[in-house]
């Protein structure tokens, strides 16, 4: 059986590898756009090649979590790819040497990055399902695909001052939330 | 509790904003390669079923396709899938080879020496010419432009073909190989030799030495006869289609040529063009496959289009006729004898100049169904 438009999302979830080479053909110029987008100024082309493996492997890897149809999956696969991206992103910049006279600017780093930056992730993941659906949609926009407050504002129809309001809050949420879990430790 | 993968399944994300950067097949192959190699160390469990799996299959290919000596099987070599279609894509507007993947077996057969690993991958024989696709992968730099000689067909009464090796890195080559037999004793399967001795580097000059030897049977496509015998004429060239053979991946059509005693006086060559379109209004690019005669003017040829339309009835071919003269710059022929000493042969006086094209009446071929 060949694998097409019609079914590559069930043969794929049966984790049949013509599924696999089917969505490389078709959306490897797509996801490429993603992570150019994101990476590029980097200047690193192993860093990129990497990170297409890790979108690819990724969407293989869970594509059980997926439901939906095919205009539904493209969605699903441009978030895991922006995803991925910005996380190498963030990796590579933390890793890049800078000279001295940038250290302190390098230093600060507000309360949420240092939890994005969490190795581990699965202890923001559970915070993250603590908040309320509508706080979840704007953190996951904001902080795993870069979003800005305007562009989360015309996407979910409230507005800038709401949103801003509701990352006040959920941060605080959080924080206390995470204040009680054991960095680290709980999240295996 | 949902996971980033669930969540992001349900953020609604404007994909709208990203367009698409072109991947080329190196590209796609790569990544693919690069995939399964760490799928497959997850699914290690599973692998011995596979590995079964594929044995059968070889086992069973190798005793209704090939007959004669096994070089060792390689499996995980393959750089680029679909070399036919990959090595057309470097001539643009070609697909004459989309569909030749398909219907060709599999070879997948090693042989290594002097550090150059040679292995052919698939093959095909659609009545008429072999082709084949193989791979390299060398220690060396091969360079840009290397040449292997064709592959030889038993049985047959000399050949005529065309090769092409492309780089993929300094270590990796790929190549194509169409080798058409003439006076075949058999039809319906060939056996192949390739016996490779050296591989030129044309750039240098330098033949890399070692012996890669491959003996297979291929048996032909399944193919449809068509006998035609239509001729068109003019301006004292004429032009003959004797047959066509449809194979499920391609179509090949047989045509002679001859020219008139008063066009021979007047010029150096005659080069028959054929241009094929069909009652839908599609147009087949082809590959000429070389062919045979007793002198340069009357010649018979073969030459293999694309796959045909399921659709169409009918076939347009319009020759197309180019008439050259030779001059020092653009001809030079060497007369060999059997004893190795060549001999230097005069272009002949003729009147005319520079070349001069003309199109013949189209010949109209039905379409058996």
């Amino acid at each position: 059986m060949k694998c097409n438009e019609s079914n590559f999302i069930r043969r794929l979830q049966r984790q049949k590898e013509d599924a696999l080479e089917f969505i490389v053909d078709t959306y490897l110029p797509l996801i490429k756009c993603v992570t150019y987008k994101v990476l590029s100024p980097l200047n690193n082309h192993g860093v990129i090649e990497e990170c297409i493996n890790d979108i690819f492997l990724s969407i293989w890897n869970n594509s059980n979590k997926f439901s939906g149809d095919i205009t539904d999956f493209r969605k699903w696969i441009c978030a895991i790819a922006k995803f991925k991206s910005i996380d190498y992103y963030r990796k590579a910049r933390k890793e890049m040497v800078f000279p001295s006279d940038y250290m302190d600017m390098n230093a600060v780093r507000s309360a949420e990055d240092e939890l994005i930056m969490l190795e581990d992730r699965t202890e923001l993941i559970a915070l993250i399902n603590q908040l309320e659906p509508m706080d979840r949609d704007i953190f996951i926009l904001k902080y795993f695909l870069g979003l800005n407050t305007n562009e989360i504002s015309t996407r979910l129809g409230i507005t800038p001052a709401a949103i801003d309001n509701r990352i006040y809050r959920g941060k605080k949420k959080l924080n206390n939330n995470a204040t009680n879990l054991m960095l680290g430790e709980s999240g295996t | 509790m949902k996971d980033i993968y669930e969540l992001l399944n349900d953020t609604n994300i404007d994909d709208t904003e990203f367009e698409e950067i072109e991947a080329n097949e190196l590209e796609k192959a790569n990544l693919k390669r690069t995939l399964k190699q760490s799928i497959s160390k997850k699914k290690s469990l599973k692998r011995w079923k596979k590995d079964i799996a594929a044995a059968s299959i070889i086992i069973i290919l190798s005793f209704t396709t090939f007959g004669i000596a096994f070089p060792t099987y390689a499996s995980n070599l393959p750089v680029i899938g679909d070399i036919f279609r990959y090595l057309s894509k470097e001539d643009p507007g070609s697909s004459l080879y989309d569909n030749y993947q398909e219907y060709s077996s599999q070879i997948n057969m090693t042989e290594e020496s002097n550090g150059i690993k040679i292995t052919i991958k698939d093959a095909i024989y659609d009545g008429n010419t072999v082709s084949l696709t193989y791979s390299i992968e060398s220690e060396r730099d091969l360079g840009y432009n290397s040449m292997i000689r064709s592959p030889s067909i038993i049985g047959s009464n000399g050949s005529s073909g065309s090769s092409k090796i492309s780089r993929v890195d300094a270590n990796h080559y790929v190549g194509i190989d169409h080798t058409t037999g003439y006076d075949m004793k058999e039809q319906e399967q060939v056996k192949i030799n390739w016996d490779i001795n050296s591989i030129l580097i044309q750039e240098t000059l330098e033949e890399v030495k070692g012996n890669w030897n491959f003996n297979f049977t291929l048996k032909a496509t399944e193919s449809k006869e068509q006998l035609i015998n239509h001729s068109t004429e003019q301006n004292g060239v004429k032009v003959t289609i004797v047959n066509m053979s449809i194979t499920p991946m391609s179509f090949v059509i047989h045509y002679d040529q001859e020219v008139s005693e008063m066009v021979r006086t007047k010029w150096h060559a005659v080069d028959v063009y054929l241009d094929i379109k069909d009652d839908l209004g599609n147009s087949y690019s082809g590959k000429g496959n070389g062919g045979t005669g007793t002198d340069d003017y009357n010649m018979s040829w073969s030459k293999t289009f694309q796959k045909l339309d399921s659709q169409s009835t009918k076939l347009i071919v319009t020759p197309l006729i180019t008439l050259r003269s030779y001059t020092s710059e653009n001809h030079g022929s060497v007369l060999m004898s059997r004893d190795g000493e060549s001999k230097k042969i005069p272009i002949p006086k003729k009147s005319g100049k520079g070349q001069e094209g003309f199109a013949l009446p189209d010949i109209i071929i039905d379409l058996k169904k």
